[in-house]
């Protein structure tokens, strides 16, 4: 067991967690933060993707003792109350998303995509985007999403 | 008509908000009082008797509740038709990965470590793979009796043939025929005569959402049930039936569907989840890891095809026979009836007098398969349209030219006799071919290829609707159809909004459960905008109908003197009663709520079909056989396009659904077990895969849908493959026969056809 203290969506969490937990478990199961989803269970079709200081990882390859100390942020950290952050607004108003299962990670990486460089060209998001996975759109409606929100298009 | 102020216009998903903030709860993320979680030991062998089954150390783990084997249920097999398949295995497994033995325990790292500590012993026993060979004399039978596994009859399909179920030839499940004019006769009447073979892999559907389910029994033993299904209703009966109770004792609940296309018809763990919270006395959830989606989940059924056709002196074909041959693997429980319904595509939207096709369904100790995106389709058109390809090169005409001279037009009998209305299929093939630039000039090893389908709009059972007013004066349509992620709720939204003449955003869609919506097949076959877009219309039609009543009271109006027009109610005086304001008056009256349900069964066969012609562009690398899809045109033959926004995205995902069945999805099978049994090795294309994608509309005016809509669901993604194969034949003269179009492959065809020039010379 190893005592753990982070910052989950701005909420400090201090927990008492055996060595081996996963950070998408501490998220799902331990703080009930069910927006991150699992897929492919070995990082590599992004489902789980959540920022780690503000840099996109895995939770399901990170282990939780290495979140101490850090900040988290999920899904849920980025709307503030009922108001959407651009890229959520941009993700239904171009259709970025069909059945909404990859979605969350889409978004993750997304904004640390744009964190890093606002104003990626199209080359760039589907470079950045090629670690999240997803069945439904093709990618072609997740690229424009983020292309409008770098554009300055989607008013949050 | 009032003009279209809803409809047609582009309208983000309704249930946005909940995906995009993480809020929406899959059937995974569901969390209950005392819930377990549920995992079973699967079988290492593609075919084995169980000689013995050692769970006491599985049991005396702590944290252990529950550990079950086949020998702990009922005698009943479970399946969406044929019920062949048992919970757990019983006596015998039949594939690698088949359920063998179940657990419940407080954490899913106990019952994966409870796994570890049952013993099964097996004997090994002979086993066969191919769907070919499984039909020889001398071949493993995978079932030595089938005499008590049952299905429903086979129902009377738009083409009746000579239907046979586990006829007299080994491991066949189902030989089916269609048959149009008269085969032999056609094939005299031919100056050539081609014969080709072709063989698909299965696939996977590759949706991010592993099956999952939940199960929680009340105390009266009534079962609430969570999984991802598609078909809440059908899921319910099956279930029933795999319990041996009445249905009103399940309910299935709503939870959205991470991904479907096809897969998510069957009950997969939930039957299993249901005996481990019996056994357990608590709530179960079990989540497939995609390991076991990879290897034991239900993919696409692979196929060897076989055509034969015969064409006249004039480049016309007068004859085709197809002999089909999918493995439905080692149960046919997640199998359509009685065959795989785009069989009736070994004829494609050609013009052709005389047709036999012969479909033969095998059991092999393989993986069961299931749906996936057109059932069978996207196999056989790889078939198809690679065989026009080849005929075309054959007879030195350009393969657009010898579709063109052989495409149905308007006024022509289908292949299997189908009389369809407004053919719009030269008309799309032409559309594509101007927006490929069919003609214009390529660069070195540069190549296009066509491919063709076409899909009728889905018409099968009945959909139903229900708008409610609530007490607080709140517009709501219940449908008990999932939302598999293709916009259906907002497509029936934006159909109420139509019709009402209200904004979009005053009309509330929710799904109800099987205990609260009325009756409802559910999402498949391309069904839900014709289908339930139609009970939404029925249910609307209800609701004017009352309301109209109630606004003649409330304006002191005759009944027959008040109509309903651009939101209002209106009187013969002109006075106009807004329907908001007739809510908010009923709730103030006391007289809410209301609730109108709509009914929709089609009587008569769909009358048209939608075509879609694609056509790919490719590179090869020829000293790596690399082949990189530069450019992909889809057109199709479109009626109204209810939501432009998703319309795109069911064109756009099936597209590169297809591009990954051309270049890179293959579930390899070795002695009967998959090998690629993990999303890095098997390869879903990323968005760096995807090529330039031109999408073409060809609009038509006729659809059974509401406004004369057709359906999008399961075109684009069907012959995506062939259009590859044949673009790289264009390209670097190889040809494929198989899927998918791998580098390797394309490099071992060059190397073989350069020594062949090299030896011929």
């Amino acid at each position: 067991m190893k005592s753990i203290q982070l910052r989950v969506n701005g909420q400090s969490v201090e927990r008492d967690i055996p060595d081996n937990t996963l950070l998408i478990d501490l998220l799902r199961n331990g703080l009930d933060l069910t927006g991150t989803k699992e897929g492919c269970s070995v990082g590599v079709c992004g489902a789980c993707t959540v920022l780690l200081d503000g840099q996109p990882v895995s939770s399901c390859l990170t282990l939780a003792v290495t979140a101490n100390g850090c900040a988290v942020t999920t899904i849920e950290g980025l709307s503030e109350g009922h108001r959407l952050h651009p890229l959520q607004k941009a993700f239904i108003d171009y259709g970025g998303f069909q059945c909404g299962i990859c979605t969350p990670g889409q978004i993750m990486s997304a904004k640390a995509l744009l964190d890093e460089n606002p104003r990626p060209s199209k080359d760039e998001i589907q470079n950045w985007m090629m670690g999240n996975l997803c069945r439904c759109t093709g990618y072609y409606k997740i690229i424009e999403s983020i292309q409008a929100v770098a554009d300055g298009k989607v008013a949050s | 008509m009032a003009s279209l102020v809803s409809v047609g216009r582009p309208a983000g998903h309704v249930e946005g908000p909940s995906k995009v903030t993480g809020q929406a709860r899959y059937t995974a993320d569901i969390r209950l009082p005392g819930l377990l979680y549920g995992k079973c030991l699967r079988s290492p062998f593609p075919h084995a008797r169980i000689v013995s089954i050692d769970t006491a150390p599985a049991k005396a783990l702590a944290g252990v509740h529950a550990v079950i084997t086949g020998a702990d249920l009922p005698n009943r097999r479970i399946g969406r038709f044929f019920l062949d398949k048992p919970v757990l295995a019983r006596d015998v497994v039949r594939f690698v990965g088949e359920k063998v033995v179940a657990v419940a325990a407080e954490s899913m790292d106990i019952a994966e470590e409870a796994l570890t500590r049952i013993a099964v012993e097996y004997d090994a026993l002979p086993a066969v793979f191919d769907p070919v060979e499984a039909m020889q004399e001398n071949a493993p039978r995978v079932h030595t009796d089938t005499s008590a596994y049952t299905h429903p009859p086979v129902p009377d399909f738009v083409h009746p043939g000579d239907d046979r179920l586990y006829p007299d030839i080994p491991n066949v499940v189902s030989q089916v025929f269609y048959t149009h004019g008269d085969v032999e006769a056609g094939f005299a009447q031919a100056t050539r005569e081609f014969t080709h073979t072709f063989t698909v892999p299965p696939v996977h559907q590759g949706y991010i959402e592993p099956h999952a389910s939940v199960v929680q029994i009340e105390p009266d033993g009534k079962v609430n049930l969570w999984l991802s299904n598609k078909t809440p209703f059908v899921a319910r009966s099956q279930f029933a039936a795999a319990l041996d109770v009445t249905e009103d004792r399940v309910c299935v609940n709503t939870a959205p569907i991470g991904g479907d296309f096809g897969g998510k018809g069957s009950l997969m763990d939930s039957v299993v989840c249901y005996h481990l919270a019996a056994a357990a006395g608590r709530p179960v959830k079990m989540v497939m890891t995609y390991t076991e989606e990879l290897s034991a989940g239900n993919p696409r059924h692979p196929a060897v095809i076989t055509l034969r056709t015969g064409v006249d002196a004039n480049a016309r074909i007068v004859a085709r026979q197809a002999r089909l041959v999918f493995s439905c693997g080692a149960y046919s429980a997640f199998t359509p009836l009685h065959t795989v319904h785009g069989s009736v595509h070994a004829a494609g939207p050609y013009r052709m007098p005389n047709v036999e096709i012969e479909v033969f369904r095998v059991y092999t100790n393989t993986v069961p398969a299931g749906h996936m995106r057109a059932p069978g389709a996207p196999q056989i058109v790889f078939g198809v349209e690679s065989h026009m390809d080849l005929i075309a090169r054959e007879l030195g005409l350009d393969p657009l030219e010898f579709r063109l001279r052989n495409t149905l037009v308007e006024g022509d009998a289908a292949p299997l006799g189908e009389k369809w209305k407004k053919i719009r299929c030269k008309e799309t093939l032409e559309a594509a071919a101007r927006e490929a630039g069919w003609d214009t000039e390529k660069a070195t090893h540069r190549g296009r290829g066509i491919g063709m389908y076409d899909r009728e709009p889905g018409a099968f059972g009945p959909s139903s609707a229900t708008l409610s007013i609530a007490a607080d004066a709140t517009l709501t349509l219940m449908t008990g159809a999932a939302d598999t992620g293709t916009g259906s709720y907002t497509v029936l939204q934006q159909v109420v909004a139509q019709e009402l003449q209200l904004p979009l955003e005053s009309v509330r869609v929710v799904q109800g459960n099987t205990d609260s919506a009325h009756w409802e097949v559910g999402a498949g076959g391309s069904r839900l905008t014709h289908m339930a877009g139609q009970a939404t219309l029925a249910a609307v039609r209800e609701l004017k109908a009352g309301l109209t009543a109630l606004a003649a009271r409330h304006m002191e109006s005759p009944r027959e003197q008040v109509t309903y027009e651009a939101g209002a109610f209106v009187n013969t005086n002109g006075q106009r009663l807004a329907l908001p304001r007739l809510m908010t008056a009923l709730a103030d009256r006391e007289e809410l709520p209301l609730r109108y349900t709509g009914e929709y069964v089609a009587e008569d066969p769909v009358e048209v079909t939608s075509f879609c012609a694609q056509i790919a562009e490719v590179a090869v690398d020829p000293a790596t056989g690399q082949v990189t899809l530069k450019k992909l045109t889809t057109a199709h033959d479109v009626g109204t396009i209810l939501n432009p926004l998703t319309h795109q995205g069911q064109v756009e995902g099936g597209a590169v659904q297809g591009v990954g069945h051309a270049l890179t999805e293959h579930l390899i099978v070795q002695d009967g077990a998959v090998t690629n049994v993990h999303l890095g090795d098997y390869k879903l294309p990323t968005a760096m895969d995807i090529p330039e994608l031109k999408t073409v509309l060809v609009k038509s005016d006729a659809g059974p849908a509401p406004y004369a809509g057709k359906a999008i669901g399961e075109h684009s993604n069907v012959a995506v493959p062939a259009a590859v194969a044949n673009a790289v034949f264009d390209a670097v003269g190889v040809r494929l026969m198989d899927l998918p179009v791998t580098a390797e492959k394309v490099y071992a065809a060059l190397r073989e056809k350069n020594s062949v020039v090299k030896s011929g010379a």
